[in-house]
């Protein structure tokens, strides 16, 4: 490369550079013209991210079967093809199955709470290069949902909306190391806070060192005023390991949520709040053993004839 | 570049960020699965001139910026694929390349996405970016690399031969 050929790339590497920063700080300040810039984009992509996750619905778990299809001859093609047609019939039947059940759980969670709810498709999943845990759902500010509410899944507590646009939403998931959220311990009523750190377990820091904790203690969302972000009485998790390390200012323990984050489907995001604190009528109940049923058997022996 | 390689590299682009938000974030891959736009950017830009692999990774970081499942500010991946991309073009273009073959090039892009993540990682706690635990981060790290391992050899060739085509200097095709 020439001398003016290189000075040139170098100045254009400058410009980029300084364009990128000027962007960041940008950013960071605030600035309103880049929030609308990911608006745009988001209205632009989100019909087609509906197109695809209807489209792909039915065959994202169909890939594995899939690939032991690729034996020849007429009949047996003819036989995986109807074979095929009919698990792509039951794996969409499937599917719809799931969305039902989540979906009912939703509503059954949300009608002992008393919360107004709308329902909505997980459309999108979101990329895991940024190290954060979102999704997107199929229902924005068109249908009442506004930043900073809860969304729930049929477990308890899913996150928040984190962006809104016309017709989808941006959901923080709770398991986002960003997420926080308040809670209380349901025997103890002990209050403290649960941080998200991008898996299915959370760390709780409990602001009172005094009381003990115990593993299998629930937790629920403590709720925050005006029920934004957090409505109160969501479960959120139950405790598993408590961590009583010596000269730690704040008892801490890790968290499992309830929330399976990988199957997620259907959420609901909460558009209006209970009138008055559900309280623990959300505790979900402890799994009873299924008793084993002992089967007796008498054995009367065949009197012997007397010879 | 002229305007003609501009507009269709542009609507290159869009197309496979359009790809990426919309077909390959419905599936939730275990060990956080790949980016197709980084794959794509940086064979792009291990085939170019050190001044288009840059406008290259400017381009792509913008988008990523763009994508609403980016968790940093806006700003901070156009950053970073800038240096990615110009770094690996300055390696990677020419006839004295430091990676040599096709699968001196494939490993050079899972290096550099390994390092891109890593970048990020360590950018993102300066500007406000939460990360996770370590088992989580160790996981992202690992299951990208793995997947850009094994998506890039299948992609790279179509790739290539789109980039031959629109600026008909395709060095591995």
């Amino acid at each position: 490369m020439s001398k003016g050929g290189q000075s040139r790339t170098r100045l254009l590497l400058v410009i980029l550079i300084v364009t990128s920063l000027f962007l960041v700080t940008l950013d960071l300040r605030g600035v309103q013209l880049l929030d609308n810039l990911k608006q745009g984009t988001q209205n632009v992509v989100s019909p087609f991210q509906r197109i695809a996750n209807s489209v792909l619905s039915p065959i994202k778990g169909f890939f594995s079967d899939a690939s032991l299809l690729g034996r020849s001859g007429s009949q047996i093609e003819k036989l995986e093809r109807e074979n095929a047609s009919l698990k792509s019939e039951l794996l969409e039947r499937a599917d719809a199955d799931v969305q039902l059940q989540q979906l009912k759980g939703i509503l059954d969670l949300a009608g002992t709470a008393g919360y107004k709810i709308v329902n909505a498709k997980v459309i999108s999943q979101g990329s895991y290069q940024s190290f954060a845990q979102t999704v997107t759902i199929g229902s924005g500010s068109n249908a009442g949902i506004a930043q900073n509410m809860t969304v729930l899944s049929e477990y308890g507590i899913a996150g928040i909306v984190k962006e809104v646009y016309p017709n989808s939403a941006l959901i923080q998931l709770a398991s986002d190391p960003a997420f926080r959220i308040g809670v209380r311990i349901v025997n103890s009523q002990q209050i403290g806070f649960l941080s998200g750190r991008g898996e299915r377990s959370a760390v709780l820091q409990l602001l009172d060192n005094s009381t003990d904790i115990n593993e299998g203690d629930v937790l629920m969302s403590r709720g925050s005023i005006a029920n934004r972000p957090f409505v109160p009485g969501v479960p959120v998790g139950y405790i598993t390991t408590v961590d009583n390390s010596a000269g730690t200012i704040a008892q801490s323990a890790t968290v499992r949520y309830y929330t399976d984050f990988s199957k997620l489907s259907v959420l609901a995001v909460v558009v209006g709040g209970p009138k008055s604190d559900p309280g623990d009528a959300l505790v979900p109940r402890k799994p009873q053993p299924i008793p084993t049923p002992t089967v007796t058997v008498f054995v009367t022996p065949t009197p012997t004839p007397n010879n | 570049m002229s305007t003609r390689l501009i507009s269709i590299s542009s609507l290159v682009f869009l197309g496979i960020f359009l790809v990426q938000e919309s077909l390959i974030s419905q599936f939730r891959l275990p060990g956080g699965g790949f980016s197709i736009l980084i794959i794509f950017a940086l064979s792009w830009a291990i085939m170019s001139e050190r001044e288009v692999a840059a406008v290259i990774g400017f381009s792509a970081g913008l988008l990523m910026d763009l994508s609403q499942s980016s968790s940093g500010p806006f700003g901070q991946w156009t950053l970073i694929m800038l240096l990615a991309s110009y770094g690996i073009s300055y390696l990677g273009y020419g006839d004295d390349n430091f990676f040599g073959g096709a699968i001196g090039v494939v490993l050079s892009i899972v290096l550099a996405n390994f390092l891109i993540e890593l970048l990020f990682l360590i950018s993102g706690p300066l500007l406000g970016v939460s990360i996770g635990s370590f088992g989580q981060i160790f996981t992202i790290l690992l299951g990208t690399s793995i997947w850009t391992l094994f998506i890039t050899p299948i992609a790279l060739p179509l790739f290539a031969k789109l980039h031959k085509s629109i600026f008909q200097t395709g060095t591995l095709a």
